[in-house]
């Protein structure tokens, strides 16, 4: 392990409390309704997940550390997702499985992982193909346009940031990651990051051809978690065991022992169509080679494998890249910095990390944070 | 019906419904000529003997929608076992062409060894494999393809339905040209790993969908 050859800087408290107060005023304004709301339980969560989330970003600028603090709300938004989604399920219809009639009655909740797949199909016919409604509902408010509309806004000026504070489930496996020390598999064969994009090009193409969503159908992890088709014949069970295996192979057991998201990785699509807005957005990370050394320290750190030796040469990592930050907080040479399209490399990196983040949590405190709220109002009700 | 009303009706009907038909071929055709990465021209090539084996798929169709009539449409148990072989035939076939693709050519001795017989057969393989690939999505049942049978079948004798199925097939090829455009994809390496990772990934579908239909078709024998 190479000797820290920085001093751990840290950032007054006045000057941090100063950088914290537009996200301050920002949670306020979208926790208001919430806050002054009657009931206790809604205002006892807004407040809780009010004071978490600026809790999380002062620390952000007191210690200049960025991936360490995130992980807290993204693993939180990560396992509280599911108990609320679930919660509600068993609420509407007394279980997490949703039988047909109902799926084509387009009560099914949107996801945004359905979003590469609907692009083909809208465009040769004409057709939405997820069994949701366009348009919000009153049985149905998780509607496809303001999802579409939410997840293009933020990838706009993220790229692939969607990923470190926008997925609402990337926080399940990355929490599985963080329990142990040190991971047992150290080296996983570098071809297999090309996985995500196979399973992006065939899910496109067979989406097209079936007008079905066919990962939604056949490969989604996260159905184990949340909704899945009633099973009722040979094929749906099928469909369970797949989602239940992947679930339990790529988003618990793999993490545990390798310490990477290995679902985003190795198999989310998503994920893979999401790397192409790295190219469109605003911010991403370099990597300097007159202050690197091969200490490998980022290469360790990230949690998707996008620093490799090739990246390294090449002055930035793979476009598979989170921008979750882990590399730069990892980095004793201030190697790995964060940068802002256009300007120079590693000139004002702390002023391009305030930038990104200002963007990233407070789009975290309106998404992330909305869930989270409402997952903690559920829980609060239970007690209060 | 005269000729020329069959053929402007085959005709438009290829093109109206190219896109369908379009969307039904490129889970197979897409990941082929991308994993060749081959220059426009060479990629060119590949779509002309993919086509070529689609028109036999379609002829050979036009011949049994001639043969049978409509017979074919109201048997739902050879619909199946149609459909259920098609993909299976798909399924194995795109398996052995992914491994094909992966495998290295063994540097030639000049004696006949397993090596060198081995690495005739890979070539041989891929040589063939988009004249295959192409006549088996022309026996896949896309809902055009079907309305096409139907009109062929109702359109007298064994050459009108021959030339019904050539001018849709015309109408229909122009939807592909396009597809011309992945040969300028060929100076990333990457886009050939990713293309024999999606044939892979497209062969364990149409193999779990082949034992999903034949399943139903044994168990309702």
């Amino acid at each position: 392990m190479p000797d820290r050859v920085l001093p751990t800087p840290r950032r007054s408290i006045r000057k941090s409390l100063l950088l914290t107060l537009p996200i301050l005023l920002w949670s306020l304004l979208m926790f208001s309704r919430t806050l002054i709301e009657p009931g206790r339980p809604a205002k006892l969560a807004a407040a809780a997940t009010l004071v978490f989330m600026v809790a999380l970003f002062f620390q952000m600028m007191r210690t200049l550390e960025t991936n360490r603090w995130r992980r807290y709300f993204f693993v939180a938004l990560g396992f509280l997702f599911p108990v609320g989604f679930i919660w509600q399920l068993f609420a509407l219809r007394g279980s997490m499985s949703i039988p047909v009639e109902r799926m084509l009655s387009g009560d099914t909740p949107f996801c945004f992982l359905a979003i590469p797949m609907m692009i083909l199909p809208a465009a040769i016919a004409g057709t939405v193909i997820f069994p949701g409604s366009i348009l919000p509902t009153a049985s149905n408010p998780h509607a496809i346009a303001a999802m579409v509309a939410l997840w293009f806004a933020a990838t706009l000026v993220l790229g692939k940031g969607w990923c470190s504070y926008g997925c609402f489930f990337g926080g399940i496996e990355e929490g599985f990651a963080a329990i142990p020390k040190k991971p047992r598999i150290r080296r996983l064969d570098p071809r297999w990051r090309w996985m995500p994009w196979a399973v992006l090009a065939a899910i496109v193409l067979l989406s097209a051809a079936t007008l079905e969503p066919v990962y939604c159908m056949w490969l989604c992890p996260f159905k184990a978690v949340t909704e899945y088709p009633a099973v009722r014949s040979f094929e749906t069970a099928v469909q369970m065991g797949i989602f239940i295996t992947l679930f339990l192979g790529l988003v618990v057991v793999l993490p545990l022992l390798t310490k990477k998201r290995t679902q985003c990785s190795f198999l989310c699509p998503f994920g893979a169509f999401q790397s192409i807005f790295n190219k469109t957005g605003a911010f991403d990370i370099r990597l300097d080679q007159s202050k690197c050394t091969p200490c490998v320290l980022c290469e360790k750190a990230c949690p998707t494998m996008s620093i490799t030796p090739e990246a390294v040469r090449s002055g930035k990592p793979l476009m598979s890249c989170m921008k979750c930050g882990a590399c730069v907080d990892a980095c004793v040479r201030d190697a790995a910095v964060w940068h802002i399209k256009g300007t120079e490399v590693g000139a004002s990196s702390e002023r391009a990390r305030l930038m990104c983040l200002y963007s990233a949590w407070a789009f975290a405190v309106m998404f992330g944070g909305s869930i989270i709220a409402g997952t903690l109002e559920k829980l609060f009700g239970l007690v209060v | 019906m005269p000729l020329t009303g069959l053929m402007t009706e085959a005709l438009l009907l290829g093109v109206s419904s190219g896109p369908v038909c379009l969307a039904s071929c490129t889970p197979v055709l897409i990941p082929v000529l991308a994993a060749e990465q081959k220059s426009p021209r060479g990629t060119g090539a590949l779509l002309a003997q993919f086509l070529g084996g689609r028109l036999a798929g379609y002829l050979g169709f036009a011949c049994l929608a001639w043969l049978l009539g409509l017979s074919l449409q109201l048997q739902p148990r050879a619909h199946a076992l149609t459909y259920g072989l098609a993909d299976l035939g798909l399924a194995i076939f795109l398996a052995g062409y992914a491994l094909a693709m992966r495998a290295r050519p063994a540097a030639s001795c000049g004696q006949p060894c397993p090596a060198a017989r081995a690495r005739l057969f890979t070539q041989r393989y891929r040589s063939f494999a988009p004249v295959t690939l192409g006549f088996v999505s022309g026996l896949t049942l896309c809902p055009p393809f079907v309305a096409a049978g139907v009109r062929a079948a109702e359109s007298g004798g064994l050459a009108h339905s021959l030339l019904f199925f050539l001018w849709f097939f015309f109408g229909t090829s122009i939807w592909f040209a396009p597809s011309v455009g992945l040969g300028l994809l060929r100076r990333f390496a990457a886009v050939g790993v990713v293309a024999r990772l999606t044939l892979f990934l497209l062969a364990a579908y149409y193999g779990y969908l082949a034992l999903i239909v034949l399943g139903k078709v044994v168990l309702h024998a």
